[in-house]
């Protein structure tokens, strides 16, 4: 069973059909990507899939649990993480803090037992900073963990972000543009970033302008254009496809 | 030293009365006065911080919990002659009840929408509270609230009766508040908080649900709120309507942005310059509103952020950062 499936995506805002009739299924331990030109509705793809717009038509399956009607605090707890395109931290929390905000949910429900601070409550955030300083250190962020995220460059919070998403140990990580407007050097780091996951056998599904880090680390590409789906396969079939090269440079 | 400054800072807050009592005999009941004012103001204030300042949602509805505490106190203690440990319990009740169900239809509003929602709520408060004569004898107010009694049912009693244990009374009920505020501000409940308040779209992406912890600030911070009214109305023995109107949550504004919000140090400075000092001031009358208006523009042009800004600088300039 894929581990997640859409099936006949609709999404319309005011006239314009931003996904239209899109079908996609990503099989566990895949690293897929999704592309396309500006505009072609990958961005909003990703809003229906993790809560954040309420598809028109159609269906999300997550390990063949419906996921369309479910809210983005829910997707994320049943292991579904996500980055934003628009690079999103809380500014005024620390780089750890910041990460640890994304393990605590999922660690406990109780809300209001938090007030007491109990051994076993105590012994979850000692792990939960343990783990936290791994992924910094991980992504070079290791002196940063005290510094307010606002603080940080473009391309540290970026890091911060996708170190964040990792923090909960997602089984699927949706990625909008990680390579996105930062330095060559990033754009390496980030790619060896996703393909050391992926080793490590989690599920990714790319969202990626960058032609160079999609074709190098995919093992399909699926590519839209206009809300729909125009060809999917592997990174050597899309290079050559017609239909493609139409929609990137026919115009 | 820093241990040792703010227990002798306790030591004098909690000696307040015998300090007054030595240093001013002659004014010792008006200045007891203002201090109980601005003990529950203090408090009052950091219950609407838990709103404002920690989820970031810019509620005008809490003199409207501030009077249904108030007014379950009133009524309670006068009609059914309820002892004081039971009306304020259900005063604190009352007003988390009314603030949970109003509060989710309020924050499925925009930011704005809501703001606007909750001005609603505490006009709408404030004409029930004149106009509901059978239950709140609208502008006649409620009178004759008893003081209060501390002490459970069958065991000793002790009669509040003095302005110094007035005082205390207050004092201890300031100091829960700002155990729960703390308690509820930090470590995981308050990165939750402020997860919420500085980027609802990436809470949710954390798998925090932000209407659920909007709503537990806004019920909690009514709770208290409703608890601050019942004090109140034991205090001066009376409660009329105007205790509820919009002009309390201009002094709540005040208090909180100008004393730094989000901010328990910040929180309670301001609820002593802006309770206590327009008092002391008013020793000078013509230049109080001088004086007043003069360090309202001062804080804002050059401190945004709230005094709390300007002593968070002054301690780090002396720690030579
Ligand atoms: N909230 C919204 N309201 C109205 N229109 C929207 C909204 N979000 C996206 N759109 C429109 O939907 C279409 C698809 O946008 P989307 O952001 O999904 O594209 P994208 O493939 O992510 O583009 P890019 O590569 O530039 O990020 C665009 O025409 C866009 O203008
Ligand atoms: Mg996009």
């Amino acid at each position: 069973m894929a581990l997640l499936e859409v099936r006949g995506l609709v999404k319309r805002f005011l006239g314009v059909t931003a996904v239209d009739q899109v079908d996609l299924a990503v099989e566990p331990g895949e690293l897929v990507s999704l592309i396309g030109p500006n505009g072609s509705g990958k961005t909003t793809l990703f809003n229906c899939v993790t809560g954040y717009l309420a598809a028109d038509h159609g269906r999300v399956l997550f390990r063949g649990r419906d996921l369309t009607h479910v809210a983005p605090h829910r997707v994320a707890r049943l292991g579904v993480a996500r980055t934003f395109q628009q690079v999103s931290v809380f500014p005024r929390l620390s780089a750890l803090e910041n990460l640890l905000v994304f393990l605590q949910q999922h660690q406990e429900e109780h809300t209001l037992a938090r007030l007491i601070r109990t051994p076993r409550l105590r012994r979850l955030e000692v792990e939960a900073v343990e783990r936290a300083r791994r992924l910094l250190d991980l992504v070079g962020l290791t002196d940063k963990a005290d510094a307010a995220a606002g603080s940080l460059s473009y391309g540290q919070r970026k890091l911060l972000a996708f170190a964040a998403a990792l923090m909960p140990d997602p089984d699927l990580l949706l990625l909008d543009e990680p390579a996105a407007a930062v330095n060559p050097t990033m754009i390496n780091q980030m790619k060896s970033h996703i393909l050391a996951l992926h080793r490590q056998g989690k599920t990714v599904l790319l969202v990626e302008h960058n032609m160079e880090v999609v074709m190098d680390i995919s093992q399909r590409v699926v590519v839209l254009d206009h809300g729909q789906k125009i060809a999917e396969g592997s990174p050597d079939a899309i290079r050559r496809d017609a239909r493609v090269i139409e929609a990137y440079f026919g115009r | 030293m820093r241990r040792a400054s703010a227990l002798a800072f306790i030591v004098m807050v909690v000696a307040a009365p015998w300090l007054v009592a030595a240093a001013v005999p002659r004014q010792q009941r008006y200045v007891l006065h203002v201090l109980i004012f601005t003990v529950l103001f203090a408090a009052l204030a950091l219950s609407y911080d838990l709103v404002v300042g920690h989820v970031g949602s810019l509620s005008l509805a809490h003199p409207a919990f501030f009077g249904v505490g108030a007014y379950a106190a009133a009524i309670l203690a006068t009609r059914a002659r309820w002892p004081f440990l039971a009306d304020l319990l259900a005063a604190v009740l009352a007003a988390a009840v009314v603030a949970a169900l109003v509060g989710v239809p309020l924050f499925r509003l925009t930011e704005h929408a809501f703001a606007v929602g909750t001005l609603g709520l505490a006009l709408v408060a404030s004409i029930v509270a004149n106009n509901w004569v059978e239950v709140t004898r609208g502008p006649l107010c409620i009178t004759g609230i008893p003081k209060p009694v501390l002490g459970l049912p069958g065991g000793p009693t002790l009669a509040v009766t003095t302005l110094p244990g007035y005082y205390w009374l207050a004092l201890a009920a300031l100091a829960a508040v700002v155990l729960l505020y703390r308690r509820l501000t930090t470590f995981r409940l308050g990165r939750a908080f402020h997860a919420v308040r500085d980027n609802e779209p990436l809470a949710g992406a954390a798998g925090i649900d932000p209407l659920k912890y909007r709503l537990l600030a806004f019920t909690i911070g009514a709770a208290l709120a409703g608890g601050v009214g019942a004090l109140y109305v034991h205090y001066l023995s009376v409660m009329c309507p105007e205790e509820m109107t919009v002009a309390l949550t201009v002094n709540l504004l005040v208090i909180v942005f100008l004393g730094g919000v989000g901010s328990l140090r910040g929180v309670l400075v301001g609820a002593v310059l802006f309770t206590a000092l327009p008092e002391v001031l008013r020793l000078a009358p013509t230049w109080r509103l001088v004086i007043y208006g003069g360090l309202l523009l001062l804080v804002v042009v050059r401190s945004p952020e709230g005094i709390e800004s300007l002593l968070r600088r002054a301690s780090g300039a002396r720690a030579g950062r």
